[in-house]
């Protein structure tokens, strides 16, 4: 039996009240993949801070290669072998692919020609199987994916030993996500150690070694990848049965139409596309991350320009151009990026849940503070938001609060048709329950959901239809009885069969 | 009490400019001439009003997240000869030739137009500083070209007089203006619903599209709203000074040279958010009687031109500096 190169043991941390890790356990041996997974705001991102030096707050034991180490700054961390590749890419876009590898750390040269620095850098590209790239070109001129493999190659050349992968396959297709894989494969081949976050089961389960398990701060324990399955997986996450945490479905499908969409086309999409929209259901549109299921919702709203089409609403012809125009047809869009466009995060959660219906609550344009009091108070209470701090600025509340305001805020125009574009990104587990139930007693008061989501449960759990979507085209409608976990995410990641996962 | 150290700490900002503003006033009391007196009080709120009002103005730009307008001085500067070319040659209609309120009419249009062109191609996504510096340069050229440069003036009496130089209670016209309009302005953006889209839009324009408040009719507005205020106190101006000629807002002005970083530095000194969203016209107007009071103080104890220009530019810097350590530590957006 080897002894871990990482070992964490008690790790605690706090912010003020919130217990975010709660006497956690970590180890990783030499060589080893191993896979860190748990539902958002379970304490994924801050034991990965504390590894890699970002946080050095904590309380508990942390050894490397059997010394206790504390760590001030990640650079510290990093001159220990411990590199960390966050989700979002930090490579510098109009610099050169060497330049970027050779950015920082211990071999970075005072001086150096173009040339020396690519011929440095191929070794660490071929590493991670971009061996056909020209070191030379510019970054931005690569996929997202191979930006990725760039970022690890730049992990290389700091002669890391420990790498953390934070969800490097998040924004990528299923081919390029392959070759993440094969790549990740590859190095720990080597003799490196791997800690591998995604919210993609498939994936952990096909290269990890481990799994570490975390669930609102606490280790569920380390367990060996071969003794799971997805089910008993998601249990251990969840903490219980899924189908728990969603509202029960009707038993049938609604039938009047309330929404046509006809021959719509989207930027971001391949062909134009057609369905129907029955009134008072929720319709789940599920794809990945760039498989135009998000786009499709953007354009119903106006809030996208679209090639060709139309819409028929209540058996009118009409197409927003602007979400405006949208608004005006009790059309409301919830975008999938609140911080972006969906909340004013500097402005009281009142103005906000206000925000899109202040011609009801004015006259003339003006309006009495008591109306507008009165009228956000039912709307919080309605959405389960805490009445006391309608005052405070959004931007402090917690994500889940957040996602709450941003939906909350288009009951205030009594909507016929609510799009939802990932309805619970960066929500916490009992915040989705919430926002899941509301959703459903909507649409059982007539108003019509459409979401488009990434989340293979809630596009499994929540809706009585399901159109998917890959790479830019609608594939399949599935009705109330044939939506199953499996046959979503076949179709969703792999429709044409053209790989073999 | 410990409500008043609780607001206190709440509005740090402003308390720290209601504290400085304190200590000035006691500063000028104990220790300056002939400040104490009911003329200089005049004095100081009439300088204040003529930027104040100019500042109300471009704080509905600011707030609305379209940054400034820089070409202030130079529609105050068209808008005054123009007002001037109305009075004394009726715009070459024989009948019109000192006719107050039609040479007003006319200029306030002028002032209109110039804010809602400039609102349009900013609402269209033109960088404001761009736009506006365009926008100065031509309208600047507009007001030489028109006037030959040369000094266009009005023979007393006229019927602008009690614009320019009445007064009524006690307090110049113009300071009541600058009241009035204050107050206008604070119920506007508090009550109304166009006042809460421009906060709405001023802090977050991606999501003020999404809930259906477009940039580009808010833009117009804004822009029109300002251009019109400084056509106001471009009048205001001619009419005391029964004369005009283009250049007066760039050197002549007041006291401190530039009228465009005037404005700006009063905006800025009240203490509003620079990239929009947060601020209202109380700060505006503490921030320009503020720097009238300073400016006032620098001239009652003989400085010249040149040191009350830094002393202005120094109020600038200090209140950005105090803002930027402000937002840093309560605003969740930044």
């Amino acid at each position: 039996m080897q002894s871990p190169v990482l070992k964490i043991s008690n790790i605690s941390r706090s912010f003020g009240a919130i217990h975010a890790l709660k006497k956690v356990d970590f180890e990783i041996n030499k060589g080893e993949i191993m896979g860190l997974v748990g539902e958002n705001g379970a304490g994924k991102s801050t034991l990965v801070k504390i590894i890699s030096g970002f946080d050095n707050g904590y309380e508990g034991e942390y050894k490397l290669n059997g010394q206790v180490v504390r760590f001030e700054t990640p650079v510290k961390a990093e001159l220990s072998g411990i590199a960390i590749a966050q989700q979002e890419l930090s490579l510098i876009p109009n610099m050169s692919v060497a330049e970027n590898i050779f950015l920082a750390g211990a071999k970075v040269k005072k001086f150096a020609t173009l040339k020396k620095l690519s011929e440095e850098a191929k070794p660490y590209l071929d590493a991670v199987g971009l061996s056909d790239i020209d070191p030379s070109i510019r970054t931005n001129l690569l996929s997202v994916g191979e930006q990725h493999l760039v970022e690890v190659a730049r992990l290389l050349s700091h002669d890391a030993q420990i790498l953390i992968l934070d969800e490097p396959t998040a924004a990528l297709g299923e081919q390029e996500s392959r070759r993440i894989l094969d790549m990740v494969q590859k190095i720990a081949d080597s003799g490196k150690s791997i800690i591998y976050i995604s919210h993609r089961l498939d994936e952990i389960f096909k290269i990890t070694n481990r799994i570490a398990i975390l669930r609102d701060g606490e280790s569920q324990g380390i367990i060996n990848t071969k003794d799971l399955n997805v089910d008993s997986l998601v249990e251990i996450m969840l903490g219980r049965e899924l189908k728990n945490m969603f509202p029960v479905k009707p038993t049938k499908i609604k039938e009047d139409t309330i929404l046509e969409v006809k021959n719509l086309w989207p930027d971001g999409l391949i062909e134009p596309v057609n369905f129907k929209v029955q009134k008072g259901e929720i319709l789940g549109l599920a794809g990945q991350l760039g498989s135009g299921a998000g786009e499709v919702l953007a354009a119903i709203a106006g809030a996208l320009q679209i090639r060709s089409g139309s819409l028929v609403l209540n058996g009118k012809e009409f197409m927003p151009s602007s979400p405006q125009q949208a608004i005006k047809n009790k059309i409301a869009y919830c975008s999938s990026d609140r911080k972006k466009d969906g909340l004013f995060l500097g402005r009281p959660i009142m103005e906000n849940l206000t925000s899109p219906a202040l011609e009801v609550i004015s006259k003339f344009g003006i309006r009495s503070a008591s109306t507008e009091q009165k009228y956000s108070k039912n709307l919080a209470l309605e959405f389960l938001i805490d009445v006391k701090r309608l005052n405070d600025e959004s931007g402090l509340l917690s994500g889940g609060n957040q996602q709450k305001v941003a939906l909350g805020k288009w009951l205030s125009i009594s909507p016929e048709i609510l799009l939802v574009n990932e309805p619970t990104r960066g929500v916490d587990v009992g915040a989705k329950s919430e926002i899941y139930q509301r959703m459903r007693e909507l649409a059982d008061n007539g108003t019509t959901i459409i979401f488009a989501s990434t989340d293979i449960q809630e596009v499994t759990y929540l809706p009585e239809r399901v159109l998917s979507f890959y790479q830019g085209l609608l594939i399949r409608q599935f009705g109330l009885n044939d939506i199953k976990t499996t046959s979503i995410l076949k179709q969703i990641t792999d429709p044409f069969n053209e790989t073999n996962l | 009490m410990q409500d008043l150290i609780s607001s206190y700490k709440k509005n740090l900002l402003l308390s720290i400019l209601l504290t400085f503003f304190v200590l000035l006033f006691l500063y000028g009391i104990f220790a300056t001439n002939n400040y104490f007196t009911w003329f200089n009080f005049k004095t100081i709120i009439r300088d204040a009003a003529l930027y104040g009002i100019m500042a109300i103005g471009l704080t509905f730009v600011t707030l609305s997240g379209n940054f400034f307008l820089l070409s202030i001085k130079e529609t105050a500067a068209i808008c005054c000869v123009s007002f001037a070319m109305g009075m004394s040659t009726g715009y070459g209609v024989e009948s019109w030739v000192g006719n107050f309120p039609i040479s007003l009419l006319v200029t306030l249009l002028i002032g209109c137009l110039a804010g809602a062109a400039q609102g349009l191609f900013i609402g269209l996504g033109g960088n404001p500083i761009v736009v506006t510096l365009g926008g100065a340069g031509i309208l600047y050229g507009i007001a030489t070209w028109w006037t030959d440069n040369l000094v266009i003036s009005f023979r007393r009496p006229n019927d602008a007089e009690w614009l320019g130089t009445g007064s009524f209670l006690g307090l110049p016209t113009i300071t009541w203006s600058f009241i009035l309009i204050a107050i206008l302005a604070e119920f506007v953006l508090r009550y109304t619903n166009f006042g809460r889209k421009v906060y709405l839009v001023g802090s977050n324009r991606a999501a003020g599209k999404a809930t259906g408040h477009e940039n580009l009719s808010m833009a117009i507005i804004v822009c029109t709203i300002c251009s019109a205020l400084c056509a106001f106190v471009a009048v205001a101006f001619a009419a005391q000074m029964s004369s005009a000629q283009a250049n007066y807002f760039s050197a002549e002005f007041g006291s401190s040279g530039d009228m465009t970083i005037l404005v700006i530095a009063t905006v800025m000194v009240g203490g509003n958010s620079i990239m929009g969203g947060y601020g209202n016209t109380i700060r505006t107007s503490i921030g320009a009687i503020f720097i009238a009071m300073i400016d006032n103080m620098m001239v009652l104890n003989g400085l010249n031109s040149g040191p009350r220009i830094v002393g202005v530019g120094l109020m600038i810097v200090f209140s950005i500096l105090v803002f930027a350590l402000y937002a840093k530590g309560s605003r969740a957006q930044e």
